[in-house]
């Protein structure tokens, strides 16, 4: 079996393509890049026997390149490494990235990238807080300039790792999003959560308000402080609602209505 | 487009409705709240209502102690839907609105 392997991350994750190799017993490099970021997942007939990305090595760089959504990989036959730094069974690692991936989608329905700029925000709700040394750490750099991503380096987190703590750090409301940074292109386009409830509101409001509906999506549920993953009738129909009201033409918005009131009362 | 008052009554919690067009009022709702003695008094209301300069926007909540009254207006037509205070209100008004431009597409 000589056939390239290539392709986008959009269209198929890594758990997918690493299931692929696995099964088809390959040895080489699986290559994937994102953005400005790239690593290499090595195998050994069908086993992972090594996996970098940047300075991360081992089963950290298989779940950090897991989640990415977007970007590129490409697998290089016979391409095998000298050190061995991964010694989990597929089935492990296939368990985890997708664990990883859950947790992923549920923290991008509030943070979308590493790229996102946060301060600390003044009206702090609650009367005490306590707080992980990992995420004092994380909050002592916030300064409204650095990004996720910034603070993740020079701590020695990977993204995905400081992106946790950051959505822990923004559910107790200690932070507040700055701005998105403009200076690097963007990793994602912006991934909303793989879910019925999530494809039928994406499908309704592209009919109704076109490209931008994820968007909308996104930052309807973030200004709500609504979790995309939450499996309540009561939240899903507020978000609903709170979405055909930004709907400017009337019979759009009524057929959006139309479509997720029947949804909800046949799904919920 | 569906959204009938078949719809409305299935909403756990719904307890009755009012519909005002014209000079109609049609009353279907529990005897408690007590309603169904004020039809003048309703009917004032929905002649204030329907002028649309006199309010901001097209739902209105009346939070009782033990009901809701959600009153919904669609063109010259006042739907006023009783609940229960359980009821998933966000739910409620989506079938309202869209009932209520049901109502008012047919007349």
């Amino acid at each position: 079996m000589s056939q390239e392997i290539s392709g986008d991350l959009e269209n198929t994750r890594c758990p997918e393509i690493i299931k692929i190799l696995s099964l088809g017993k390959r040895t080489g490099r699986l290559a994937l890049n994102y953005g400005e970021d790239g690593g290499s997942i090595f195998f050994q007939e069908g086993k992972i026997i090594h996996a970098k990305c940047g300075p991360i090595e081992g089963p950290k760089a298989i779940y950090e390149m897991a989640v990415w959504s977007a970007g590129t990989y490409r697998f290089f036959v016979d391409d095998v490494p000298d050190i061995s730094t991964v010694d989990l069974s597929i089935d492990e690692i296939q368990a985890e990235t997708e664990n990883r991936i859950r947790q992923m989608d549920r923290i991008s329905s509030l943070i979308p990238s590493a790229h996102v700029v946060f301060s600390l925000d003044p009206d702090i709700k609650e009367k005490e807080i306590s707080l992980k040394s990992i995420q004092w750490r994380m909050l002592s750099k916030v300064d409204g300039t650095r990004t996720i991503s910034d603070i993740a380096q020079g701590i020695g987190l990977t993204d995905s790792d400081a992106m946790k703590v950051f959505y822990t750090l923004l559910k107790m409301g200690v932070i507040k999003e700055v701005e998105r940074s403009h200076g690097r292109k963007s990793k994602t386009a912006l991934r909303l959560p793989d879910t019925p409830f999530i494809g039928e509101l994406k499908n309704g409001l592209l009919g109704a308000i076109g490209p931008i509906a994820p968007f909308i999506i996104a930052e309807t549920a973030k200004e709500m402080g609504f979790d995309l993953l939450a499996d309540n009738v009561e939240q899903r129909a507020a978000l609903i609602e709170t979405i055909h009201s930004k709907i400017t033409d009337e019979t759009m918005a009524m057929n959006f209505l139309n479509a997720m009131t029947n949804w909800l009362r046949a799904e919920g | 487009m569906k959204g009938t008052i078949k719809d409305l009554l299935n909403i756990t919690g719904v307890q009755g409705y009012i519909i005002a067009s014209g000079k109609n009022l049609q009353i279907k709702v529990p005897s408690r709240p007590n309603l169904s003695g004020i039809k003048e008094r309703l009917m004032e209301l929905y002649r204030e209502l329907i002028e649309e300069d006199k309010r901001p926007g097209n739902t209105i909540e009346i939070y009782m102690d033990d009901a809701i009254i959600t009153i919904f207006l669609s063109g010259t037509v006042m739907l006023m839907v009783v609940s229960h205070r359980t009821t998933n209100m966000a739910l409620l008004r989506m079938t309202g609105k869209l009932v209520a431009a049901n109502i008012m597409k047919e007349r």
